[in-house]
């Protein structure tokens, strides 16, 4: 396999730490900067995302022109903490309220599309417990200094908390290691070169977000590789190193409907991917057995793998931003 | 008006505060914690960006009139967290939430503030200001960063300030002379084997304390003992065969520590070769009394600005560098800078409106020590 994206498409996020740059090629480009944070029950950690990515990269360097949070109703403080630190806050049910309304996170970054004006949309989630403003211009930089890089995925160190104020230094992506690079090595083996596929924290240009689908779960971050590599090729996509991030630790039976969604994401697309024949009437519940009083009892979980269509085909979306089409 | 101008710049400074604090930085390994204070510092333009010879960070903004000494505003950079805690800090509506935030995180971040803020309220000074994140401070550190940092400084040092998360309202600018040290009984293992009853190392520690009780201390020059730690043994139901006792003498006159000191060591030995137990007694850091007057123009200066922003001040005696300024003969002052609880867990918490007029404090200090309330001493 000839591994030379890896090499010319694989950056570090000190590259682009001179900031003052960065903001000096968008303003050349006239381009502008929306950031996404997709929310759910973060009251602990959006504030200080709210907070560092204002001060660093909207009042110090101009280089984000706004930042939102896309709210999937929180029952926690998250949304009142968002707005006194000053985001822009909406409720996901709020955004094309015409439209048949779903919760999840790819819900929250497909209606961000609608509801955002950037020409480079960065998404980055809500729950980073060290989040700093690396995150964000790691992304956007491979964005404005190559010309053919439209979409830039996350990788980083994967330290887990364990218990409740200790770390663990390594550990996490089991799902990655256990399901996506599997499938991608049996179907696609060049895009096992990206290294943490799954990671929560992507940017791109609307020309390309609005122009695929987005499950409205777990499989976004599968889908957009698979569909931005179908329809442009790889040569578009790079991947940064942000260093670290601490995850959650998740236990065993989440990861097992995370890689359902996972899976359902992948299975959706055999026909565009060229992926030969699978069952077509796949069914929609992930099962998992738990012992109770000594008998084994299923624990069914239902996971749809609904996908909103490209929003560009929604007319609301072409009556505000009248795209390109082709 | 000067704390409005400076909440202006709320978002940076709570960055500040956060980036600081969320790299851990336990004594003796700050390394990271002082790349990120120096990479600050020059991402927010301060004239010179260094380490001292024994790594101390620091960062000097050029002052009007170089003829004029400098002036030092230092806060430790060590915590009492090691690294594989978890360092997230928690933003509320008015707090912050995290481990070593108010000891000392909120005092570095805030100095690594300064410079925007002098930006800001387009502040220059006549001397230099020098930035100092000390390393090496707190326990076993015995203020080694900052012993280094003054005892190299190559120029006389007109007057310095001390930043500490905690408590708004300090003024500190006295220290006690001050001995802290660690009594450790270990029972050779063999004993067990030999003797029906085995001594019990914390059984023999708590003779230790008693006989530490007992003694009369003085009430002129004052003087106290406080027992602040103590950990020992296994299990519930077994004979512990080591213990640990962490203590601290004070005294306003060292050579009153020192003769308590003697004290205890009698005590230790004495404890040791009766029960047949290893009892050792070491020093873990000391630092002499040292003081301003009440009636010094910075320490009347100095009341003067809290009571302007309407803070009352409370000076107690502070074990700190302080007294490392202090005995150098530097006119110094240790401030606290906000409201906090739970200082020492991992849920220390600091109020983020009184920070504001805790940095409004330091700027009112700073002017005063330029305008030259230490020169005439």
């Amino acid at each position: 396999m000839n591994n030379s994206w890896l090499k010319e498409n694989t950056f570090h996020y000190s590259e682009f730490g001179d900031l003052s740059r960065l903001v000096d090629e968008k303003q050349k480009k006239n381009l502008k900067i929306s950031l996404c944070l997709p929310t759910l029950n973060e009251e602990k950690t959006i504030a200080k995302e709210i907070i560092i990515m204002k001060s660093e990269l909207m009042s110090r360097f101009p280089l984000v022109d706004e930042l939102v949070v896309i709210d999937s109703g929180s029952s926690d403080n998250t949304v009142a903490i968002a707005r006194s630190f000053g985001a822009d806050v909406y409720n996901a049910n709020e955004i094309l309220p015409d439209l048949e309304q779903f919760k999840g996170k790819g819900e929250n970054l497909w209606k961000a599309l609608y509801i955002t004006t950037g020409d480079i949309i960065v998404y980055i989630d809500a729950d980073i417990k060290n989040i700093h403003h690396r995150f964000a211009f790691g992304l956007i930089g491979p964005l404005l200094r190559f010309d053919k890089i439209k979409y830039v995925k996350a990788f980083y160190d994967r330290p887990i908390s364990i218990g409740k104020n200790r770390i663990r230094p390594t550990g996490g992506g089991r799902v990655t290691e256990l399901v996506i690079r599997p499938l991608f090595s049996l179907f696609f083996p060049e895009l096992t070169q990206i290294l943490q596929p799954l990671s929560g924290e992507y940017a791109g240009f609307r020309e390309i977000f609005e122009k695929i689908p987005f499950p409205i779960g777990y499989g976004v971050e599968t889908s957009m590789i698979l569909d931005i590599y179908e329809k442009w090729g790889l040569e578009v996509i790079a991947q940064v190193d942000l260093d670290r991030r601490i995850h959650r630790n998740q236990d065993t039976k989440a990861l097992g409907r995370m890689s359902f969604a996972i899976l359902k994401t992948f299975i959706n697309r055999q026909k565009n991917l060229g992926l030969g024949e699978f069952k077509s009437n796949l069914y929609d519940e992930i099962i998992q057995y738990n012992l109770v009083e000594n008998e084994y009892q299923p624990d069914i979980f239902k996971i749809a793998g609904l996908e909103r269509p490209p929003i560009i085909e929604i007319p609301e979306y072409c009556q505000k931003f009248k795209p390109n089409v082709n | 008006m000067l704390v409005d101008e400076i909440k202006a710049l709320r978002d940076t400074i709570i960055t500040n505060i956060v980036l600081i604090g969320q790299v851990p930085a336990p004594t003796f390994k700050e390394k990271r914690r002082s790349s990120l204070f120096q990479e600050r510092l020059a991402e927010f333009g301060v004239d010179e960006v260094t380490t001292d010879g024994y790594r101390n960070p620091i960062g000097i903004i050029r002052g009007t009139s170089p003829e004029k000494p400098p002036i030092f505003v230092g806060a430790h950079l060590d915590t009492f967290f090691e690294r594989d805690i978890v360092h997230n800090y928690t933003i509320r509506e008015n707090t912050i939430t995290g481990p070593g935030i108010l000891d000392n995180s909120l005092g570095v971040g805030v100095l690594v503030s300064l410079p925007i803020i002098f930006e800001r309220l387009g502040l220059r000074f006549e001397s230099d200001v020098v930035l100092a994140g000390t390393i090496q401070s707190i326990g076993k550190g015995n203020l080694r960063g900052t012993r280094h940092l003054l005892k190299t400084w190559p120029t006389p040092i007109r007057g310095a300030i001390c930043l500490e998360g905690v408590e708004l309202g300090r003024l500190n600018y006295f220290s006690d002379g001050m001995i802290r040290g660690e009594i450790v009984c270990r029972i050779p293992e063999e004993k067990g084997v030999m003797y029906k009853f085995t001594p019990n190392a914390i059984l023999i520690l708590n003779e230790v304390i008693n006989e530490i009780l007992n003694l009369r201390l003085s009430q002129r020059p004052r003087a106290r003992i406080v027992i602040g730690k103590i950990s020992g043994g296994a299990n519930h139901g077994k004979i512990a065969y080591d213990a640990t006792l962490g203590f601290e003498i004070r005294s306003d006159s060292y050579k009153m520590v020192r003769s308590i000191y003697n004290d205890l060591r009698d005590i230790v030995d004495g404890i040791g070769h009766e029960n047949e137990a290893v009892l050792d007694m070491k020093t873990i850091s000391n630092l002499k009394a040292a003081r301003l007057k009440f009636n010094h123009p910075l320490v009347k200066s100095t009341a003067e600005v809290l009571k302007t922003l309407g803070i009352k001040p409370v000076s107690k005696s502070t074990e700190s560098a302080l007294s490392i300024f202090l005995s150098r003969k530097i006119p110094t002052v240790t401030l606290g800078i906000t409201h906090g609880e739970n200082s020492y867990t991992h849920n220390a918490t600091m109020e983020i409106e009184p920070m504001f007029k805790g940095i409004a404090q330091i700027i009112g200090v700073l002017k005063a020590i330029d305008s030259g309330v230490c020169d005439e001493q």
